[in-house]
């Protein structure tokens, strides 16, 4: 209610402030002119302040404009019925502007309505159908494969059988990734708590590359991290995840051999990594959209639930960074991220060790 | 499938697991691998076995219908301080994960696992038990072609030999004695600089930075000072390829 009446104090606010104009102006200026000084005035309270107000600002503008500024000699019958016909079209202007406006916020929030309601609809639509076949479809490959097993054991040769096991084992691990990029995604939009310490840099790249230790051989890796870049403050566990995202999309991407090429250097109060490879780069047109949520870069042949650089941007945006993608134009996909240090790293001169070594 | 028994006389391995389907699992799996199995779907019942059975070696899952596995641990290592302990975790939280480590499991392993992934922990685990010593007659310790002379506190890597400082060498001690394993951060702080240093985790990090730098042929790389990131460290000594 503190709203409502700072409403209509600026309503009484006006009035003063058109009196005290008219009043400096009345020797020097006819009448009707002063008059345009209060319809100014309502005019202003009726497109800032709700129904009430406004209506106040013209009947108080229109008494304080009589007891000012007409002069005194005038007739009372001619007074009363122009002061009538000046506060009518006052408190005119004053209502059909006010139900002008409201009736244009109401409908500007109905076309907000819903605009959310089709974005969130769509946004239903796209985690359905993405829920749908990312997981439905290993699980077809699973359940088929399992009761094939089961019905046909005595017809089956070793070979079938290491066929179908293999099947059920490598998209129960595909059905795994998408569960865990689900949930990841879902933990890091109900407000993940980010656990910032300092790490070096080059531990938490070290760690995402081991976990493709197999998927990597026979494509070179180079790490390019300057010795004196010691230490940034971020959550290990989360950055870690970053990595793991763009390797995991280099090794889905990219063709056996292709080089990669992860590199950071310290720009003043923050460090720009740039993870490049030599691949085919992103479809063109689409590095705006890359880092949306559910958003396939690519269609056929490599399966997945589109949420791996859409965790990364909520992971990089939570520790007030940015990551951008683009495709360089002799080819190739680079991946740049910037983040702040996050203050001045700890003092490690105690490390030295020195005598006690 | 390899057969232990030469090695492993038959191992027994308390289960506690709620689920029936994983328990089959690895009944199926641990019978194949000639372990012998018990199996406990409770914290309560759990602790009735290791108490009736004496098993050689626990694998308990965190999320017990009755109480937390975690009091699994603190109850056993009130009495035994070397029966080893292998946690099964759905739980992505890092935090539970540290906790039942530092309450004295050896180890863990994520659910959905690789059944290869669970032997391999189990071997490591039991050989604790046993505490194998893996230095030759001569004090080195292998890594691959790294030779770690724990006596003249030096490595030779690529042919060149360099000097370990007093709080590098400590570092790679307390992991070659839980060579496979994950060390938390706060047990290898612990060792180190001892207790009263437990929260300063970079100074940690920094040492295995240069640590690494002095081992690993590619530092950024690392073949056997692993990064457990949120949780610790593992010296992986054995190597799928």
């Amino acid at each position: 209610m503190v709203k409502k009446f700072t409403q209509y104090f600026g309503s009484i606010a006006i009035v003063v402030l058109c009196t005290l104009v008219a009043v400096a102006l009345r020797s020097r200026i006819e009448i009707t002119s002063l008059a345009m000084i209060y319809i100014f005035g309502v005019l202003v309270a009726s497109v800032r302040y709700n129904r009430g107000a406004a209506v106040l600002n013209a009947v108080l503008g229109v008494t304080t404009f009589f007891y000012f500024c007409v002069p005194v000699h005038d007739s009372f019958v001619m007074e009363d019925s122009s002061y009538l016909i000046t506060l009518s079209a006052m408190l005119a202007v004053a209502l059909v502007i006010t139900g002008l406006l409201d009736r244009m916020r109401a409908q500007s929030d109905k076309v907000r309505d819903a605009e959310l309601r089709i974005r969130s609809e769509s946004m239903k639509n796209s985690l359905l159908s993405a829920v749908s076949h990312d997981i439905k479809t290993p699980l077809a490959a699973i359940y088929g494969a399992a009761t094939s097993f089961l019905e046909e054991e005595d017809r089956l040769d070793r070979a079938e059988v290491r066929g179908l096991i293999g099947g059920i084992a490598a998209e129960a691990e595909r059905l795994n990734r998408v569960v865990t990029n689900i949930l990841e995604m879902t933990r890091l939009e109900s407000g993940v708590e980010v656990r910032k310490d300092w790490y070096p840099l080059e531990e938490i790249i070290g760690a995402a590359l081991s976990r493709f230790e197999p998927a990597l051989n026979g494509r070179p890796v180079t790490v390019k991290i300057p010795r004196d870049l010691s230490l940034v403050c971020v959550d290990d566990v989360l950055l870690e995840q970053v990595f793991v995202n763009l390797v995991d999309n280099f090794v889905k991407y990219t063709d056996p051999g292709t080089p990669l090429l992860i590199d950071a250097v310290r720009s003043g109060e923050s460090i720009s990594i740039i993870v490049q490879d030599k691949g085919r780069g992103f479809p063109s047109g689409s590095e705006e959209r890359l880092f949306e949520k559910f958003f396939r870069g690519q269609t056929s042949g490599v399966r997945g639930v589109g949420l791996g650089l859409a965790i990364c941007r909520a992971i990089v945006n939570a520790h007030h960074g940015t990551i951008k993608a683009r495709t360089m134009p002799e080819g190739g996909a680079l991946v740049s991220i910037n983040l702040p240090i996050g203050g001045s790293p700890p003092d490690l001169t105690e490390l030295a060790e020195g005598s006690t070594a | 499938m390899t057969t232990q028994t030469a090695t492993e006389p038959r191992a027994e391995i308390l289960l506690i697991e709620d689920d029936a389907e994983i328990r089959r699992v690895l009944r199926t799996t641990l019978g194949a691998e000639c372990y012998r199995m018990r199996e406990a779907a409770s914290v309560a019942e759990g602790l009735q076995q290791v108490h009736a059975r004496q098993p050689d070696l626990i694998v308990l899952d965190l999320g017990l219908p009755d109480a937390d596995g975690i009091e699994v641990i603190h109850s056993v290592r009130k009495w035994n301080r070397n029966l080893p302990i292998l946690v099964l975790s759905v739980r992505a939280n890092e935090r539970d994960k540290i906790l039942a480590l530092d309450a004295g499991a050896d180890d863990f392993v994520n659910k959905p696992f690789a059944v290869g992934e669970l032997l391999a922990r189990l071997r490591v685990a039991i050989r604790r038990g046993t505490s194998v010593h893996r230095e030759d007659a001569e004090g080195i310790f292998h890594l691959g072609d790294i030779a770690i002379d724990l006596s003249k506190r030096c490595v030779v890597a690529n042919g060149q030999e360099t000097h370990l400082t007093r709080i590098e060498f400590k570092l790679l001690q307390a992991l070659i004695r839980h060579a496979d394993q994950v060390v938390t951060h706060g047990q290898l702080l612990n060792e180190a600089w001892g207790p009263n240093h437990t929260e300063q985790t970079h100074y940690l990090r920094v040492y295995m930075v240069q640590l690494r730098r002095k081992l690993e042929a590619d530092p950024a790389r690392p073949r056997y000072l692993r990064t457990e990131p949120g949780i610790g460290y593992r010296l992986v000594t054995e190597h799928s390829d």
